[in-house]
């Protein structure tokens, strides 16, 4: 029999039961856009992961304070301040770098006018911007005069500027950071990301100044470092580690105090831990198309029962074993693959909708609902087979003597 | 003289049920020639149905060898069996057996499917059964819209749609009133006369005065 036979035969039968085929559709349909959208979502946090962390700044290296360890208690990190702004000057006399600033912080009630906001104070330099990947919108970054002078001037992040209601004109104007006056020379272009990792809802000023005004001392909380090309990487690691082991007086084989985190590092390690994320969630869903596939197979069964003599009467008219199973294997597979388009419909829709929310865009990969065809009708031909091969075995006689 | 339609030698169906065994037919010679009408009579469990299933290439027999339309059915697989049904005969039941929610014009076509015709073929020779049937104005409707005698006489048209040789007929009348049953009767002499080959199973003596040669059947045996 031609397979349009077949189909129009499951068709016409399908449609005589809908309620039924829909409900088994719908395990199909539920598995099949549980996957589709499952995947998006891996793939499109992973994106968007990625991109916050590309938005963080290219070829970074962050050398933090390490541990303190006072005889066998190890404390947290960070819980040895060590790091000063002599270091920072130091690792910018190496090669390779291009860039280097040191970060002291203090959270401070910032006033504007007559809107406030309470926001981390970064004591810094002007190398902030090129190490962090920021660019100005408006006005100007911080210079060496306004370093070495401690002068009291302010480049606002995108979000606090926002906060208090500070826009282009506000260049040149006067905010308070706890009660001392600062001058606005910038505001920062925003990245867009949002979350624990937004770095638009901050105020840099020279690290001098908040040494003489809010935190005295000159160690800092951390040493960004930017390195000229992605294969010096190494090499700079290897050069801060020698020269802080000797500043700081460590012996050879000593523990650290400090520690230099990688971006490159921690973008790979993102993305291997995202992509097992991804393959997890695609797990799980596929387990409820596995169920949809059982439903399939439970109501073919049925069927096959319910139709025992119909079975009986098509044999007595000429069909062939084969012949039989044919249409009741092409009729799983319609529920399957019809289920299966379905679901595919839903679940890029859904994956479109969570994408819009998450922020995320919409991640489109062609591949998935393929491989969510090829699955469903997978799922049809494993869970219809057998079934089918119960009709098609069946002795015409006894079908047709059946009940 | 032709070759016989049907040729029955020493068949014999015995069903094993383990500990007994049930002879359903013993030894049965019967030879049925092109254009015959014939009715099988007998009581009920006398072996009837059995006869006709293996005579219908539904069954095989456990002894003896049954030729039909000159093709030993023993030789034949399952897959055999389904094509010589399939261009040999035409079956008629009791129960009507049509295909249920499926309209009396597809009922009819369903035979034609399973030897390969196109849609439009098929369709148009239902129609044209159905006509011959005094159905033309009831192609549409499926079998729960229809009377038992109406339902016989699709029953009857999808059986003739493969323009068979042999038209296998099983208590044809049992459960129609006897004016339905009347007309199915006119039926098959009509189509008798026109040279069908007509085998017919009743318990009714009357229905079988109507065919042209009766046999009689007690304990799965053939009396004359
Ligand atoms: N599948 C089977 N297994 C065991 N015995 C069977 C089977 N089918 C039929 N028989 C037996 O074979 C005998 C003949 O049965 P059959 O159905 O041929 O009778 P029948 O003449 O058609 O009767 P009726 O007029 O009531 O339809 C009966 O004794 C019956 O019990
Ligand atoms: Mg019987």
């Amino acid at each position: 029999m031609r397979a349009t036979e077949l189909v129009r035969l499951a068709l016409s039968r399908l449609g005589s039961s809908r309620l039924r085929a829909a409900l088994t559709m719908l395990g199909v349909i539920i598995g099949v856009a549980s996957v589709v959208s499952l995947v998006a979502v891996g793939q499109g946090a992973t994106s968007g992961i990625t991109k916050q962390l590309q938005g963080l700044g290219t070829n970074l290296l962050t050398v933090n304070p390490g541990r303190a360890t006072t005889g066998f208690t190890r404390g947290a990190a960070g819980s040895v301040t060590t790091l000063t702004v002599q270091d920072a000057e130091a690792i910018g006399g190496l090669t390779g770098v291009a860039a280097v600033e040191p970060e002291t912080s203090t959270s401070q009630l910032v006033v504007a006018g007559s809107q406030n906001t309470t926001t981390t104070i970064v004591g810094t330099t002007g190398g902030y911007t090129t190490v962090r990947n920021f660019s100005l919108w408006q006005g100007a970054t911080l210079n060496g005069v306004a370093v070495d002078a401690a002068l009291r001037e302010a480049v606002l992040g995108a979000t606090t500027a926002d906060d208090l209601g500070l826009s282009a004109s506000a260049i040149g104007t006067t905010i308070k950071i706890g009660s001392v006056p600062f001058q606005v020379v910038g505001i920062l272009q925003a990245k867009g990301s949002t979350g624990p990792l937004s770095q638009d809802d901050q105020i840099l000023v020279p690290y001098t100044t908040v040494e003489d005004h809010f935190v005295p001392g000159d160690t800092v909380r951390s040493i960004g470092i930017s390195v000229a090309s992605a294969d010096q990487i190494d090499l700079v690691k290897a050069e801060i580690t020698t020269l802080l082991e000797s500043r700081h007086g460590i012996p050879v084989g000593g523990t650290d105090d400090f520690t230099i985190a990688d971006q490159s590092q921690l973008l790979s390690t993102v993305g291997s831990v995202s992509a097992l994320l991804t393959v997890l969630l695609a797990g799980i869903a596929s387990i409820s198309l596995l169920v949809g596939g059982i439903g399939i197979m439970n109501i073919m069964l049925v069927s096959v029962r319910e139709r025992t003599r119909e079975i009986g009467i098509r044999k007595a008219i000429g069909a062939r074993g084969r012949d039989i199973l044919a249409q009741f294997l092409v009729e799983a597979l319609v529920l399957s693959l019809l289920g299966g388009l379905v679901g595919i419909v839903l679940g890029v829709a859904l994956s479109a909708l969570i994408g819009a929310l998450a922020g995320w865009g919409f991640v489109f990969n062609p591949i998935t609902p393929l491989i969510a065809v090829l699955f469903s009708l997978a799922v049809g031909i494993v869970f219809g087979v057998w079934p089918a091969r119960q009709a098609a075995r069946l002795d015409p006689i006894v079908a047709l003597r059946y009940e | 003289m032709s070759e016989p339609l049907i040729q029955l030698q020493g068949v014999s169906r015995i069903y094993d049920l383990g500990r007994v065994q049930v002879a359903a037919l013993q030894e049965v010679d019967l030879t049925v020639e092109p254009g015959e009408f014939l009715a099988i009579v007998g009581p009920s469990g006398s072996g009837k149905s059995t006869l006709m299933n293996i005579v219908g290439c539904l069954d095989r027999p456990t002894a003896g060898t049954y030729t039909l339309a000159g093709t030993p059915v023993a030789e034949l697989n399952d897959d055999g069996l389904a094509r010589l049904r399939s261009r040999t005969i035409g079956f008629v039941f009791q129960s009507y057996n049509l295909l249920p929610r499926t309209s009396a014009l597809e009922n009819v076509a369903t035979p034609l499917l399973y030897q390969g015709l196109s849609r439009k073929d098929r369709l148009a020779r239902a129609r044209a059964a159905l006509e011959r049937l005094g159905l033309g104005d009831r192609v549409d409707h499926v079998p729960t819209e229809l009377s038992g005698g109406q339902q016989q006489r699709v029953a009857i048209a999808r059986a003739l749609v493969t323009e068979p040789a042999l038209l296998l007929a099983d208590e044809p009348t049992g459960n129609l009133d006897s004016a339905s049953g009347a007309d199915v009767m006119t039926i098959l002499r009509e189509l008798n006369a026109a040279g069908r080959t007509i085998v017919m199973i009743t318990h009714d003596s009357d229905v079988a005065s109507s065919a042209r040669r009766q046999v009689h059947v007690r304990d799965g045996r053939l009396v004359a």
